[in-house]
């Protein structure tokens, strides 16, 4: 079973649901597989929590078109078919904008006279490990590279174990509602969206709801961070839209000092271990 | 001999020039002696990236002398100078003005771009 994380605002608690969720999974001592992924390629950070030991990595790269100025008859065909405008075509040379291009390769196919070669460029790298027998992987966006896309599929097709009955791959995706949080949650079996008791954390919720809702309807869950106990600007959206609340973490002094010294919460406050075992079972239904 | 004049609006001789190269609405082609000219949509307003390249390689195709538009950004002015297109800079939006102020060579010609990409993204 595949479940993916996410919450639509940023910081309200994505990397702490998934870390502690997915090593409480692992501590509960059952046979199947415990992986989690971290697919906030900009900022991947669950590694932090985790300290993982590594064991193996890959590039990710991309094609990019290489002109043969040589070959090259100027018929433009290529700067016609390019959807992201990133060739021109004047004086019979070509000038080509890297950093609008796709890597498509549509120029590549089109070209009449075989001008155009490929030769591969590092946008991302993957790395894969384990936290005790919590099995870790992440992606990281190369700096100066805008489209996260690329890294996080390669990064599941790499990364994800066979979905199995056995496995539970938890994904933790960035934040927003935009195409790396649409790939992430592409392929899951259920979303889990991680909010917080405030009008921002709602305005994101109903936007990522939203999403899921038209990508496939999978079904969603809620976790409130940072709950008051009674969080009715959560509670009514939820009710109104027959979405489950699974659990509910405190705004504590005690859990954000953790957070900050990059524990996990279930280790200082093995209390909420159960809550998080608690969830699984009951998504399960 | 050909001008290009980026243009706000499509009202003949009486549009108003805009400051925006790459997503400007419509493109002037004018003779400046005979005034004979053609007003064309500009296909790359809607592009959702590259408008500048986009727009300066069909500038490039119709085989102008010159542009004369407000604001051009790095990747236009690359495509215009790599065709050895000089690019004039025109602050009103008058076109009677900007062709006198061409004709006076009171325009300064754009060695380097003028403003960042994405600029006229509005």
């Amino acid at each position: 079973m595949v479940i993916t994380i996410a919450s639509g605002k940023g910081g309200t608690g994505k990397t702490t649901i998934a870390t502690n969720l997915a090593v409480s999974l692992m501590r509960a001592g059952s046979r199947r597989s415990i992986q989690l992924v971290d697919c906030d390629v900009e900022e991947p950070n669950a590694g932090l929590f985790l300290n993982p030991v590594w064991e193996n990595s890959k590039n990710v790269e991309r094609l990019l078109p290489v002109f043969d100025q040589e070959k090259c008859s100027a018929c433009e065909q290529c700067a016609d078919i390019c959807e992201y405008n990133a060739i021109a075509v004047v004086n019979g040379k070509v000038l080509f904008f890297k950093e609008l291009c796709h890597a498509c390769g549509s120029c590549v196919l089109n070209c009449p006279q075989g001008a155009i070669a490929e030769t591969p460029e590092i946008v991302g790298k993957l790395e894969h490990g384990h936290h005790e027998k919590l099995l870790f992987s992440q992606g990281t966006l190369e700096i100066g590279f805008s489209s996260p896309v690329p890294v996080i599929r390669d990064l599941k097709k790499w990364a994800l174990l066979p979905n199995e009955k056995e496995t539970v791959s938890i994904i933790d995706a960035s934040p927003g509602t935009t195409c790396p949080v649409v790939e992430s949650l592409r392929g899951a079996d259920a979303a889990l969206l991680v909010t917080e008791p405030t009008p921002f954390g709602l305005h994101d919720l109903t936007l990522v709801a939203e999403l899921v809702t038209k990508m496939d309807q999978k079904p969603i869950a809620v976790v409130i961070n940072k709950s008051n106990d009674n969080d009715p600007i959560i509670e009514e959206f939820c009710l109104q839209k027959n979405i489950p609340i699974l659990m509910r973490l405190p705004l504590s002094r005690e859990i954000a000092h953790t957070y900050s010294k990059g524990q996990l919460v279930v280790d200082a406050f093995p209390q909420y271990q159960q809550q998080f075992i608690a969830y699984l079972k009951t998504s399960r239904n | 001999m050909a001008i290009a004049i980026t243009l706000e609006d499509n009202n003949g001789l009486n549009s108003k020039v805009s400051s925006i190269f790459g997503r400007c609405p419509f493109f002037l082609l004018i003779d400046p002696e005979t005034k004979k000219f053609t007003i064309h949509e500009n296909e790359a307003k809607k592009a959702s990236g590259g408008a500048g390249v986009q727009a300066a390689q069909w500038i490039v195709d119709q085989k102008v002398d010159a542009v004369i538009t407000g604001n051009v950004g790095p990747k236009a002015h690359t495509v215009l100078f790599a065709a050895s297109l000089p690019v004039y800079q025109f602050d009103g939006t008058n076109i009677e003005n900007a062709l006198e102020a061409y004709a006076q060579q009171k325009l300064t010609n754009l060695f380097e771009p003028n403003t960042d990409a994405h600029a006229g993204i509005r």
